[in-house]
């Protein structure tokens, strides 16, 4: 027993490294990023009030660029307002006394949170977005989250009042999207070259492309409602597989420069999920 | 003796905000990324017991983990480094007797040999960390690149951290 005791002290640096080295390795290969602990992401209380103190000041760095962004954004909204109410009204004119009007709950089955980003990367392999909402503002694990510029990624990780999104430049993000006017979809992955770019594979070798067409979320996951904007076309890819074409894609979101984000809350996706489960 | 631990306190602290705050966000020409944080490793007295080094190491690349969200990434990468510390100081100090100061510095060790001690921990790291990164990614070429610019930016900016901490100490003491 003397001798147990004596060689585990003679040996306890060995014990202690094991010890430390098993840790970092289990964290490390918890594949799943939606079962973290929340403690150990950067959405705990402690390193997330840093982040927002710290974002509170260098918030003010990007206004320019973005008051220009929404200005854009504003003009084209308005141009569709107008386009809308014109389209609206010649209905009225034509409506057929007979017709049920849409209800509203089917309209309407998504909602917007606004939440600041407080802490984001784009240079390492795996990218998380920090943001400054959490559960007590109505934040869920799986919610979409866009910007004004297109999608930008999924919730992961939510604690009481920050949330920890899983960034479209993360390997572990897969978005399915089609390119916009067509039914043929495929999944959008960034292949952790550039911030600015990112891969659309798995498209039918008959779809036909031109450079500079949208690619748009295709809806199937019931994360991000259909159509939201994901980025345009940048070039065709050389594949292994030969049913297949991948497409090199530029995103319409600014990842170097995010600020404020939308979190989407789908009433249906409650609903989706439990019937695709039962299936 | 609370002086020096105070010392370390306000290095670590100082060390991993502006690791998490600044740093993090750096990457030049898309690869090099400065890794300033081990300073704080780096600079831990030589004759502490090997289990103190291994427990700050771990909980110092743990609490960069935590900020960075890169789960066990750092903590993997800092333990391994000081598991190796006093083997890469033995491969250029021999008679550690005869060391005045038990702090790794210029001054303590002469520049040469400090510089040395400094470039292999630094590259020691980098190379540790870029390959654990490489797990999710594997193109040899951008990892190559990619530790060895950080390892030369991380060296230069932990030189001048280095000629700071050492004015301050100077003139605190």
């Amino acid at each position: 027993m003397r001798n147990l005791i004596s060689f585990l002290i003679r040996h306890s640096s060995w014990f202690v490294f094991l010890l430390y080295v098993f840790i970092s390795l289990f964290l490390l290969f918890q594949n799943n990023p939606y079962q973290q602990y929340v403690y150990l992401t950067s959405a705990n209380s402690a390193s997330a009030s840093i982040y927002k103190v710290v974002s509170g000041v260098t918030s003010y760095f990007n206004l320019q660029s973005i008051n220009n962004d929404l200005q854009e954004r504003n003009a084209l909204l308005e141009m569709e307002v107008i386009n809308l109410k014109r389209q609206l009204d010649d209905c009225k004119i034509r409506m057929i006394a007979d017709s049920i009007s849409l209800p509203d709950s089917v309209a309407q089955s998504y909602e917007y949170y606004f939440a600041g980003v407080i802490n984001n990367s784009v240079s390492r392999p795996m990218n998380y977005i920090t943001i400054d909402k959490g559960s007590s503002d109505g934040i869920e694990p799986e919610m979409g989250v866009v910007d004004q510029n297109g999608v930008v990624g999924i919730v992961s990780v939510v604690s009481k009042h920050a949330a920890r999104v899983i960034s479209l430049l993360n390997p572990n993000m897969k978005l399915s999207c089609k390119v916009k006017g067509s039914d043929y979809f495929g999944s959008l992955y960034w292949d952790g070259v550039s911030p600015h770019f990112a891969v659309l594979e798995e498209m039918p070798r008959h779809v036909v492309y031109q450079k500079g067409d949208t690619i748009v979320t295709s809806g199937y996951s019931a994360v991000f409602p259909e159509g939201l904007i994901v980025g345009v076309i940048e070039s065709g890819m050389k594949t292994n597989d030969d049913n297949f074409i991948a497409l090199r894609v530029r995103l319409s979101t600014d990842f170097t420069r995010l600020s404020t984000v939308r979190a989407i809350k789908s009433n249906l996706s409650d609903e989706l999920k439990e019937i695709e489960t039962e299936g | 003796m609370a002086k020096r631990i105070l010392h370390y306190c306000v290095l670590f602290v100082v060390l991993v905000f502006v690791q998490v705050l600044v740093c993090n966000n750096i990457c030049i020409f898309n690869v090099a990324t400065p890794f300033i944080f081990v300073y704080f490793l780096i600079r831990l007295p030589i004759d502490m017991r090997i289990n103190w080094v291994l427990t700050l190491s771990f909980l110092t690349g743990l609490i960069v983990d935590v900020f960075s969200d890169t789960q066990g990434m750092n903590a993997l990468a800092c333990t391994l480094l000081g598991a190796v510390r006093n083997t890469v100081f033995g491969l250029y100090v021999t008679r550690k007797d005869e060391i005045a100061d038990t702090i790794p510095s210029i001054k303590s060790l002469g520049i040469s040999v400090y510089m040395k001690y400094l470039l292999t921990m630094t590259l020691l790291y980098c190379v540790i960390i870029v390959s654990i990164e490489a797990f999710t990614f594997h193109n040899t070429l951008m990892s190559v690149l990619r530790a060895l610019s950080s390892t030369i930016l991380s060296f230069v900016v932990m030189l001048g951290i280095d000629s700071l901490v050492n004015t301050k100490h100077e003139k605190g003491l």
